[in-house]
């Protein structure tokens, strides 16, 4: 009797042990699966943990093994296991990116071949393969935000000052966001497939988001004309036109690109602005001949612009990012 | 020199806040008095260790008392736990979330607190009222006494074995019990969300740390000694015959489920 | 080789149960300690064993002071004690044979064959041969204590105390116990406290008898000369007269009884 109950104590302590760390091991390590070892590196490791899936032509190839910063601390090491059998792309690359909206990662093996444009860092002496690693979203938040604010500095001048080198600008940013609205709508394009259920609604907002950037530009060339030939009253029309334009684009794309929705909201009332200005300037009030001419006012805007363009860079490389949901 | 009671009287206006605030200053100085002499049993069984030819005969029925009964019961929460967690995993990542999340929630949720503190709790009715009862009883028809005049030291002989058994047991119960509601997890996100296998354990694998796993076994080691040693504690104060057990042991039970939730609270504050 | 309580006092929070309580017991000696319940009659026997301390005032059992030794020292002198409790306190998880070979399990020497021999022959001894592998739960009320007396006695203790012996049995079962106690005297040559508020076991048994009223002994004297004692309060308890007892002429105290 003693001798029984013992013994299913101890049978019972020694399975507890054994399902905590048998558990542990084959969950922590994929264990059970041997492979062959691939070496990359990158200059900075995003989110990439151990355990993170390794993918070659979006197949599930292997797993991160570990991740250690590279002797002399300039480059992060990703050591990974793959499948045996997998037969590495001609000049194979590493894209650590993340694999969902969650914070999950992932290494994309692929070719250098098919990203022409990207900048990969190659470490030969490390004998890894060159990586690269996609900004991550926190960073780009902080993008959309300086964008947002550098709008603002550019509306409130406004109300100070209006030069023909002010309207030079803001038809550039027009230019770009209507460059922006087309390199999405790419996107989209491009990324159907993998976010069908967004895809038409992200397509009709680049659509009307092009569209209003378009109709900006005409009315901002009209003030130009404003400039020169005093022909307030057709411009106060097209601009108004296009703020009620960018408007709509703003409540449409607010649905899907809440991080854009906030440059675009910035842009709106930029735009609101200027179609007061116009109506003071039609009524006599203020001076259009009282321009300031604040260089400060050009570098906010160039740097806004900056901004834009690394914006839409990586829209271009991961429209996946810019649109949120709430999961609980 | 008989004392005679003089009724002492305060003004009626006040005396309800006054009794109020009475009663409130009562429960806490009695709150911190029962945590005091809680924690000096503690230290008694922690030095009466020493005695082990007091209390190893006892360890392993105690082991199979507080731990082996409860398996069952343990794995049956567990269980349902499991096939619940899938199911409702799978209700609420809906849309564009990948399927395999459903495994991610499972384990980070078992491993991490349900597994340690269902089972922590289950066992606190189960296993702290059982010592609770059982001391009280033996409290209150001088039992304990007895092994005193026999010789025996009470906390070596009856609470170092439960504390004993409670400390190892509990961790592998709880461990026991995430095993087994992980797989009926991954059993009813098979049968019942047509999920496959790899997508499951996927999810299981992708934000999972061997360090979860220490966690949850400290959690339920210091959940097994609150639950005994408050057990052991309620009913060695035990006072007054069977109502006195009966209240001792309704004391162990909430009070154990108490420090238990707010242990909970303290290791994901200081661990994670 | 004997018992001497001097000035015992002992209080339990206001409760002032004990107010220097005096008594010897010495070799082959019953000693008797009476009292309604709830004086402290208890208390007191607790204090002999160490189970309580004294606030103030001294135990002293063969040369030790109780209320002073700890550890070894005190189950030293534990094991040369037997306790019989009212209501016998037998592990009910144990057999009646396992409860009486309880305190030798763990004492040098003792093999569990010669364990289960001691305890058949306590269990002998005090008319329950045969029964030792029956649970506590199986016994009657007088034969618990049988086993209860049998338990204290298998360490072939030197003192053994009584705590209500008789409470609660028969008068037949009650005799029966009574003459158990002289022959244990008898036979073990043993100093004996007996705690009791049965007056004519008491009698019966008792080589000298003290009355604990509050908080002292009240009165000490051989059973005649309590027979024969006109103090109030030794009358009132013996005839069983409350008037007398508690001194109101009512017959009933009015608050407050002490315990």
């Amino acid at each position: 009797m003693d001798r029984r109950r013992d013994a299913l104590v101890g049978a019972v302590v020694i399975l507890g042990v054994l399902a905590g760390i048998t558990g542990s091991v084959w969950l922590a390590s994929g264990w059970g699966s041997d492979g062959q070892p691939v070496r990359a590196v990158t200059a900075d490791a995003g989110q990439t943990m151990p355990g993170a899936a390794v993918k070659f032509r979006g197949v599930d190839v292997g797993r991160v093994d570990r991740v250690r910063i590279a002797p002399g601390g300039e480059a992060v090491v990703i050591e990974m296991i793959v499948r045996p059998d997998l037969v590495l792309p001609a000049a194979p690359a590493v894209l650590l990116a993340p694999e969902s909206m969650f914070g999950d990662w992932q290494a994309e093996i692929v070719s250098r071949d098919d990203f022409p444009g990207r900048v990969f860092l190659e470490r030969p002496d490390l004998e890894a393969l060159p990586g690269a690693t996609l900004p991550d979203m926190s960073r780009l938040t902080a993008t959309a935000d300086e964008i947002a604010r550098n709008l603002t500095v550019i509306s409130d001048r406004f109300r100070i000052a209006f030069t023909e080198e002010t309207a030079e600008n803001l038809r550039r940013a027009i230019d770009n966001i209507s460059a922006l609205s087309d390199g999405l709508a790419e996107i989209v394009d491009q990324q159907a497939n993998r976010f069908d259920d967004l895809a038409d609604g992200v397509e009709q907002s680049a659509q009307d988001l092009g569209a209003a950037a378009r109709a900006a530009r005409l009315s901002f060339e009209r003030i130009d004309a404003i400039v020169q030939n005093a022909d307030v009253e057709a411009m106060v029309t097209d601009a108004g036109a296009a703020a009620a334009n960018v408007r709509t684009v703003t409540e449409d794309a607010g649905v899907f690109l809440e991080d854009l929705h906030a440059a675009v909201q910035r842009a709106d009332s930029t735009f609101a602005r200027l179609d007061r200005l116009m109506a003071a300037a039609e009524a006599g009030e203020g001076s259009l001949g009282r321009l300031l001419t604040d260089p400060a006012i050009a570098d906010g805007a160039e740097g806004a612009l900056a901004e834009i363009r690394t914006l839409l860079a990586d829209i271009r490389e991961n429209p996946g990012r810019y649109l949120r949901f709430s999961v609980f | 020199m008989r004392p005679t009671a003089t009724p002492h009287r305060t003004a009626t206006v006040g005396r309800g806040l006054f009794g109020g605030l009475a009663a409130v200053g009562r429960g806490v100085s009695g709150g911190l008095a029962g945590v005091g002499r809680a924690s000096r049993l503690g230290v008694a069984a922690g030095r009466s260790l020493g005695k082990v030819g007091m209390w190893a005969p006892q360890l392993s029925p105690q082991m199979a008392r507080v731990g082996v009964a409860s398996v069952p019961i343990a794995l049956f929460i567990a269980t349902f736990t499991g096939i619940v967690m899938s199911l409702q995993a799978s209700y609420t990542l809906t849309g564009t979330i990948p399927l395999y999340f459903v495994g991610v929630l499972v384990s980070k949720t078992m491993i991490l607190e349900l597994g340690p503190v269902l089972t922590g709790l289950t066992l606190a009715g189960r296993v702290g009222a059982n010592i609770s009862a059982e001391l009280g009883t033996m409290r209150v028809t001088e039992q304990v006494d007895a092994l005193e005049t026999l010789a025996y030291d009470p906390v070596a002989y009856l609470v170092a074995p439960r504390v004993l058994a409670g400390t190892i047991m509990f961790p592998v119960v709880a461990l026991l019990a995430v095993t087994v509601g992980i797989a009926s997890g991954w059993v009813a996100a098979l049968q019942l969300l047509d999920m496959s296998s790899a997508e499951f354990v996927k999810g299981l694998r992708l934000f999972f740390e061997p360090w979860d796993v220490w966690f949850c076994v400290i959690k339920s080691v210091s959940f097994g000694f609150v639950v005994t040693s408050v057990g052991c504690f309620c009913g060695l104060s035990t006072r007054g015959g069977a109502e006195g057990v009966g209240r001792s042991t309704t004391r162990a039970v909430v009070a154990s489920s108490m420090i238990i939730l707010f242990l909970d609270a303290v290791w994901a504050a200081v661990l994670l | 080789m004997s018992i001497e309580i001097r000035g015992l006092r002992k209080s339990f929070g206001e409760k002032e149960i004990l107010r220097g309580f005096d008594l010897q017991a010495g070799e082959n000696e019953i000693a008797a300690i009476v009292g309604p319940s709830g004086v402290g009659k208890s208390v007191l026997l607790k204090h002999v064993v160490g189970l309580l301390r004294p606030d103030a005032g001294s135990v002293v059992v063969d040369g030790t002071t109780v209320g002073e030794s700890h550890g070894s020292a005190l189950a030293d002198l534990r094991r040369r004690i037997g306790y019989v409790f009212q209501f016998a306190a037998l592990f009910d998880s144990m057999t009646v044979a396992e409860n009486v070979g309880m305190g030798l399990r763990r004492a040098a020497g003792w093999t569990p064959d010669r364990i289960r021999a001691r305890a058949e022959a306590c269990l002998a001894m005090v008319g329950l041969e045969g029964m030792g592998s029956r649970r506590p739960a199986d016994l009657s009320g007088g034969q618990r204590k049988r086993a209860g007396l049998a338990r204290a006695i298998a360490f072939s203790p030197k003192y053994l105390l009584y705590d209500e012996p008789t409470t609660g049995l028969d008068p037949v079962t009650t005799t029966s116990i009574d003459r158990l106690m002289l022959r244990m005297r008898d036979e073990l040559g043993v100093a004996t406290l007996v705690v009791t508020h049965d007056m004519t076991s008491a009698f019966r048994v008792a080589d000298r008898i003290t009355l604990l009223h509050e908080g002292r002994a009240w009165f000490t004297g051989v059973p005649a000369e309590v027979r024969s004692s006109g103090d109030p309060v030794v009358r009132g308890f013996v005839e069983g007269d409350p008037g007398l007892y508690y001194g109101t002429g009512a017959g009933e105290p009015t608050a407050g009884r002490p315990r």
